[in-house]
């Protein structure tokens, strides 16, 4: 017992080794401070995080540096649109053994590691786009009928280049719903330009230090999944976070229940299709938790969800053609949405 | 694992942090509390003093129309002074978002309150509890809310100063009409332009009127007349209703200033004159030694001297109407002339110096029934003749003497635009009458048959 309690991390702990993972990372990633923290804050709540950036903004560098940091097993897709389900998941194949008896053995495919990478998500159809849905949400991959479990933690990153849009699959909803946070990639500014030329064009290149021992590494960040589990949330909080997804739900949506039409925005109205589901509130108050934990806090408070709101409900709210044709994007209403509840309007 | 004095520990660490949860919420609602009442208080003692000055400078009418308003207000500021208190009052958990906010604790109270009977067995718990203790200097109840006195008490110094500011005004105001009417003995009104009407059975207050016979027949023709007039008029509720509503607001008025004694005392009016013009009745105010004389001019009352300071609602008027001042010099049955001598009384000629005669004004020519409101209550004619002495010179009869509103708002007699004559144009001719014509025989029969109708 004495042991278990001992390998049990304080938030202390929680946030000493997050700190640490990012910064090992920003040793090879300039920049992009609040997408790194995103990007991590999914990986302790359990999630995982759809990347959107123009190309060259260190998408893919990102993701590897993670994986060397955790020291995990990672995995990268490439997905095209020749891309097969069986790719990614695996396939049984008739193999020889050593009697020389042939049989049918399961391969697995890139789908079995702790970090997976998809690179460019949506160039690939969506069969193939759907072939990671059971493995990112119940962390297991059925494949000729027989289920193989996949080993905690599981971790899927995958990238979307947002131009280059022909010959592309647009995420189905189902699948936008699965990922925990989108995190954006924005072009760095002059001076992390600057340190991004300086730090990759010289002779050395920077080491990248694994946080763990790849032995204990899985369950050293299980354990910590687990102590973000157990940061306390009051019902005052749970009730702020299930205002702000009702808030991006439209009052004219066919999908919103009576009670939820009293509660609207006119912006919301204006410009959205879709709301969030309830997996954008279980976001808020995980990526909450997550961020009360870096703060040495036992419970998250309303500054934690509000935190993470963009990144938590930017991707689950589904705009309109007058968002589009009025430049409006997701992020701005989420933002419209949080002054909205918090002035208490809605 | 934890042994028992751990759990003890604990126990005490979160007791002390919902102790100070609870102070803070006794502060809260402390000053909620004080928000109700001295809201109500400003409420209650602004809205009295308003009350109470306006009895002094409004007219019945507007009195009670304020009064009314007032009240209305009052109650709505009082409902929602005692909302916003309701509001203000704070829960536990209430109190500890308000600590939390005010104290930047990023949600702790909140949490511990929320679960501290509810969850208590995370392995976090013990570090919230810890932790929020850390912090305890910053939910200190003095911190985050320093006030120990609501700021409503505000409003209620300032209605105190209200107060205060309506007692000048009531002494300004307290004298005017009654005052004045003290140091006078004479009041002339215009008999045809009052209206009259019997006072309240039971009512003692009123004035006594003196007169001989003829004048008081003549007013009780009129009180006869007013009373039929009255009965048909009994229909118009809204008439009904607006002289109760006047009756009602000056009694009220009465006793917010306490003038109810003065008002109910007995003024005796004497008839001066039974003969000589009808159109032109005055009332005058006279000594009470002077009851039962009378002067020459018709229509002419005279009021006992009261005995102390009593409220007639008398106007100001012009110098020639105030106490001492020069008769008119005007003769008898001039309109609006006051008689200088009376025939029947010998005292009379000394009386008429001390008098104080209410005149009206030569502008009203014969038309005596403009020069209205000025003095008496028209209204405040009650009681039948007590005791009439029909059989002597004068009689005495009760009349209530109190402020009415017009005389309250100091009227004084109407304005009658005098006559000019305008040339004609060159292209206007005179008016010619119509020349006489003999009505045809045909059509006589047929007028006749209307005319008859």
């Amino acid at each position: 017992m004495s042991d278990v309690q001992a390998e049990t991390p304080t938030v202390a702990d929680f946030a000493r080794t997050f700190r640490r993972i990012q910064a090992e990372i920003h040793k090879l990633i300039i920049g992009h401070e609040q997408a790194v923290e995103e990007l991590l804050s999914a990986l302790f709540a359990g999630g995982h995080v759809l990347i959107e950036g123009v190309p060259g903004t260190g998408k893919t560098t990102l993701v590897k540096t993670l994986g060397l940091a955790l020291n995990l097993s990672f995995n990268r897709i490439q997905f095209t649109v020749d891309l097969m389900p069986a790719d990614i998941t695996g396939t049984r194949v008739i193999l020889s053994g050593d009697d020389g008896r042939r049989e049918f053995t399961f391969q697995p495919g890139p789908v079995f590691c702790h970090i997976l990478l998809g690179d460019e998500i949506n160039r690939a159809t969506p069969k193939t786009q759907s072939a990671l849905l059971e493995a990112m949400a119940e962390l297991q991959v059925t494949v000729s009928g027989t289920t193989y479990r996949l080993k905690p933690p599981y971790f899927v990153m995958a990238t979307l280049n947002p131009i280059e849009m022909e010959g592309t699959y647009p995420l189905p909803e189902a699948q936008l719903d699965r990922f925990l946070f989108k995190v954006r990639l924005n072009y760095p500014d002059e001076g992390e330009l600057t340190r991004i030329i300086s730090s990759t064009t010289g002779p050395e290149e920077a080491g990248i230090e694994a946080v763990f021992h790849a032995t204990e590494a899985a369950e050293r960040i299980e354990a910590l999944k687990r102590l973000v589990r157990e940061v306390m949330a009051a019902p005052a909080m749970e009730t702020y976070a299930a205002r702000l997804v009702r808030a991006t739900q439209p009052q004219n949506s066919r999908f919103v229940s009576d009670e939820a039409r009293a509660v609207h925005d006119e912006m919301v109205n204006r410009y959205v299709m879709f709301g969030s589901s309830p997996r954008g509130a279980q976001a808020l108050i995980l990526g909450g938790k997550v961020r009360a934990l870096l703060d040495g806090r036992a419970n998250i408070a309303r500054e934690d969800i509000e935190h993470v709101a963009v990144a938590a409900l930017a991707h689950r709210i589904m705009l309109n053609y007058a968002a589009l044709s009025d430049g409006i994007d997701a992020a701005h209403i989420v933002e419209r949405v949080i002054k909205s509840v918090r002035a208490g309007k809605l | 694992m934890s042994f028992p004095s751990q759990d003890r520990r604990a126990d005490e660490k979160l007791g002390r942090i919902l102790g100070r949860v609870g102070s803070v919420r006794t502060r809260l609602n402390s000053l909620a509390l004080q928000h109700a009442i001295f809201y109500t208080l400003a409420i209650a003692i602004a809205g009295g003093a308003a009350v109470f000055a306006g009895a002094y400078l409004l007219s019945p009418l507007a009195f009670l129309a304020g009064a009314s308003a007032l009240a209305i207000i009052g109650c709505a500021g009082i409902a929602r002074a005692v909302g916003a208190a309701w509001r203000m009052r704070a829960s536990a958990v209430r109190a500890a978002a308000i600590a939390d906010e005010r104290g930047e604790l990023k949600g702790r109270l909140s949490t511990i309150v929320a679960l501290a009977n509810h969850q208590t067995s995370g392995s976090l718990w013990a570090y919230l509890v810890e932790d929020t203790l850390g912090h305890q200097d910053q939910f200190a109840a003095a911190r985050i809310e320093r006030r120990r006195v609501s700021r409503a008490i505000y409003p209620l110094a300032a209605a105190f100063v209200l107060a205060a500011l309506a007692i000048p005004i009531s002494k300004m105001k307290h004298a005017p009409r009654i005052a004045q009417g003290s140091g006078q003995d004479e009041l002339t009104v215009d008999l045809d332009d009052l209206h009259l009407r019997p006072a309240d059975s039971g009512d003692e207050s009123g004035m006594q009127v003196t007169a001989d016979a003829a004048t008081m027949r003549r007013l009780e023709d009129r009180l006869a007349r007013e009373g039929a007039a009255g009965g048909e008029a009994g229909g118009n509720s809204l008439n009904q209703l607006v002289n109760r509503a006047r009756d009602m607001a000056g009694h009220l008025q009465s006793k917010l200033t306490g003038q109810q004694a003065a008002s109910k005392q007995r003024l005796n009016l004497r008839l001066a004159d039974a003969g000589g013009d009808q159109d032109q009745k005055e009332i005058h105010r006279a000594p009470e030694t002077q009851k039962n004389r009378h002067s020459d001019v018709a229509g002419q009352f005279k009021q006992d001297q009261p005995k102390s300071n009593r409220e007639i609602d008398l106007p100001r008027e012009d110098d020639s109407r105030r106490p001492n001042s020069e008769p008119s010099p005007r003769g008898y049955g001039e309109p609006g002339a006051q008689a200088d001598s009376g025939t029947d009384n010998p005292g009379n000629q000394d009386n008429r110096a001390t008098d104080r005669k209410i005149q009206q004004g030569a502008e009203n020519g014969g038309n005596g029934g403009a020069a209205h409101g000025i003095g008496a209550d028209p209204d405040s004619l009650f009681g039948a003749p007590a005791a009439p002495t029909l059989g002597s010179e004068g009689f005495q009869i009760a009349i209530e003497a109190r402020p009415v509103d017009h005389g309250a708002k100091g009227a004084g007699h109407a304005y009658v635009a005098p006559k000019v004559r305008t040339p004609l144009s060159l292209n206007q001719e005179p008016d010619e009458p119509v020349a006489r014509a003999a009505v045809p025989a045909e059509d006589r029969t047929t007028i006749k048959r209307v005319f008859e109708r």
